[in-house]
């Protein structure tokens, strides 16, 4: 049917028609071919303006595409200034088919106006299905010649197959975007699950800064930045690379408390510092604050990337994710260090009291004519009480009392250095204040000096009743008589293990009766204290001692102890609570 | 413990270390170390052969991000070659292609050190 129109048409050659027709329908076939061949658009683009521009005898030719809505962009020129591309027009409604640009009103369509100014004279509307998609647009003919109906249905046909591949090429392209997007997601989601991995194994602190800095600068490409942890009240810098000194202090607590990540040119500024114009001299511009539990724990300055491409969206929550996750990781290793140092600390508690337990007097030797009875709680933290009762080669007895400075197993070590120098020292049979002289000598060697013990010892002769003592600088004890008078027995020298003796130790003697009896205590129980920070105070002991002296030892030490508890009503022990009482029959 | 190994020569001046197996967050401060060790010992002409790297994570790409300014300011470089298709994929997604010269070949990577500037 073509033909029959043809044939009323024009003047042109009859005798060429079928050749022509063949040939139009190879090329036809040819350009489909290679335009469907390839899914680069600025290739099928190119092929297209050139078929058409060699077809019809023009120099220039233009694509625009559809964007979105009514708005067209050039998107590749031939001939016309590049300049052109980019250019975007609205343009409500193509006329439909081919059609001279001249045709139309520039006045009523600026878009008109714009292509005549462009020297575009023909336009060929990309149309699938009645979807207009964009339109081509081509340059006055060389020949200036008007298109003949046939070159007009040819060309219609070139659009209709270039439209398609078009769409088929921009289609794919979008896949491939989304695709690749996909993909980033998927690289990123597996870094976040390695890192959550990894840092979950790390437990040291720096090693895991190291590695959330490799992977900011692997993931998102920064070349500065500044990574911050709260430690205490304060943000620390814990890693950065920057031209210049690191924010500090007040100026990175603001910027932590900011919600959420936020670009430095878009922070808002309340208060009346500008944290910008530090900001921006170090070209850091996102701010990623962490938050653990709705508290600020961290934050992350970044600098530029080395691409020079802007942070994405995407960008900043996958900074926001890593930084939680590192925090999370952080914190979590500094409750473990705690943890451990904390069971570290129970254990050494743990030694100390079996130290401590192991040098106390499983059985108190007999003494004839002699009731004796000790007691030691010890404190949670162990401090270092000693007592001890020894019988002397000579038939005397020994009874000892100490307080050593300090808590824990020091404490308890130098305590049981204290019992072993005066067990080996005793059988020497020197005199009391002698011994004391020696002894304190010997924990001056080994103390350093830094560290003491008050002491107080005493030699009972149940032959001739009496009690030779000396008192290194610790609690006076009491000697409470049968009628109830009573004094405390304060004879001595200095504390044990601060300098080596530079006057000899004074030795007191009592004579002893019936009735008498001994009360050695360490401060634990005299400075024993309640809820209200009071202390239970020497007075307080005295009055029990008045009132319970007529009973037998144990009694007494239960008394005592009774006492101290219910002055202290379940407050912590503070100290070891250690005790001797000496009943003479 | 992953299975990373790094072997290191020289050749005409130029540093190639060649990277075997999974260079993840585990592995990296192997990778790391290298690189301090090149540069303390002011080598800067690095080239990377990648041939029997099987996997790499970001942890490992920040790794060479880490150094590759110090290296140019040192008129030297880091360039990566001979890249599976699935290790260059990740260099690609996250843009590395902008910022090294990947080639095929290590001695393609190597002459180039020796190219005259242009």
């Amino acid at each position: 049917m073509p033909r029959q129109q043809r044939r009323h048409t024009g003047p042109a050659a009859q005798g060429d028609d079928a050749e022509s027709s063949h040939f139009d329908h190879a090329a036809l076939f040819e350009f489909s071919k290679v335009i469907n061949s390839s899914l680069e658009l600025d290739f099928i683009l190119s092929h297209i303006l050139l078929t058409i521009m060699g077809k019809i005898l023009s120099t220039r030719g233009l694509v625009a595409l559809r964007r979105d809505g009514n708005s067209y962009g050039v998107e590749t020129v031939k001939g016309f200034p590049s300049a052109l591309r980019g250019t975007q027009w609205t343009i409500r409604s193509l006329p439909a088919g081919s059609f001279a640009v001249s045709s139309l009103d520039g006045k009523k369509h600026p878009w008109v106006r714009s292509l005549q100014d462009e020297g575009v004279t023909i336009v060929l509307p990309l149309v699938i299905a009645e979807r207009t998609i964009g339109f081509l647009g081509f340059g006055e003919r060389l020949a200036r010649k008007k298109l003949h109906a046939r070159e007009i249905t040819y060309l219609r046909s070139l659009a209709n197959i270039s439209a398609t591949a078009i769409e088929k090429s921009q289609m794919i392209g979008e896949l491939q975007r989304v695709n690749r997007n996909l993909d980033r997601r998927v690289q990123e989601l597996g870094t976040l699950s390695e890192l959550g991995r990894e840092f979950s194994a790390l437990l040291d602190p720096e090693k895991l800064v190291r590695l959330l800095v490799f992977s900011l600068l692997g993931q998102i490409g920064v070349r500065r930045y500044v990574i911050c942890v709260k430690n205490g009240p304060d943000m620390n810098v814990v890693a950065s690379k920057i031209d210049g000194p690191p924010p500090q202090g007040e100026l990175l607590s603001l910027l932590a408390r900011i919600k959420g990540p936020t670009f430095t040119k878009d922070l808002v500024v309340r208060g009346p510092v500008d944290p910008r114009p530090v900001l921006d001299s170090l070209t850091l511009s996102v701010l990623v604050p962490i938050e653990l539990k709705g508290e600020a724990r961290g934050l992350l300055l970044l600098g530029d990337k080395l691409s020079r491409e802007q942070f994405s969206e995407g960008d900043l929550e996958f900074v926001a994710s890593l930084g939680n996750l590192a925090i999370i990781s952080l914190e979590n290793a500094r409750l473990f260090k705690e943890a451990i140092e904390k069971q570290k600390l129970e254990d050494e508690l743990l030694i100390a009291r079996e130290i401590q337990k192991g040098l106390l007097p499983s059985v108190i030797p007999e003494i004839p004519g002699f009731q004796i009875s000790a007691t030691n709680v010890s404190s949670k933290q162990v401090g270092g009480d000693y007592y001890d009762v020894l019988r002397t080669s000579d038939g005397r007895h020994i009874i000892a009392i100490g307080d050593v400075s300090g808590k824990g197993s020091p404490a308890a070590l130098l305590m049981a250095n204290l019992q072993a120098t005066i067990r080996a020292l005793v059988p020497l049979g020197l005199s009391l204040g002698e011994l004391t002289g020696r002894v304190n000598d010997l924990m001056c060697e080994n103390t350093g000096g830094d560290k003491f013990v008050t002491f107080f010892w005493g030699a009972i002769n149940h032959r001739d009743m009496t009690l030779t003592y000396v008192n290194a600088g610790h609690n006076y004890p009491y000697v409470i008589h049968d009628d109830g008078t009573s004094g405390r027995l304060e004879k001595g020298g200095m504390i044990l293990g601060v300098m080596k003796t530079p006057v000899a130790y004074e030795e007191g003697v009592i004579s002893l009766r019936g009735g008498d009896m001994l009360v050695l205590f360490t401060d634990g129980v005299s400075e024993a204290m309640n809820a209200q920070q009071q202390e239970y105070g020497e007075e307080r002991l005295e009055r029990v001692l008045h009132r319970v002296h007529g009973e037998d030892a144990p009694s007494v030490v239960r008394a005592i102890h009774d006492d101290v508890a219910l002055h202290t009503s379940g407050a912590p022990q503070s100290d070891d609570i250690t005790m001797m009482v000496v009943k003479i029959r | 413990m992953s299975d990373f190994k790094i072997a290191s020569r020289e050749q005409e001046n130029v540093n190639v270390l060649a990277l075997k197996g999974y260079l993840d967050a585990h592995t990296a401060p192997k990778l790391e170390e290298a690189f301090q060790n090149l540069i303390a010992s002011q080598h800067f002409k690095i080239v990377v052969n990648c041939k029997d790297l099987s996997y790499i994570s970001s942890a490992g790409l920040g790794v060479f991000m880490a150094f590759i300014e110090d290296v140019r300011q040192n008129m030297g470089d880091i360039k990566l070659t001979n890249m599976s298709p699935k290790v260059y994929n990740v260099f690609d997604l996250l843009g590395f292609p902008l910022l090294y010269e990947i080639f095929k070949e290590e001695n393609e990577a190597i002459n180039r050190f020796f190219d005259k500037p242009k």
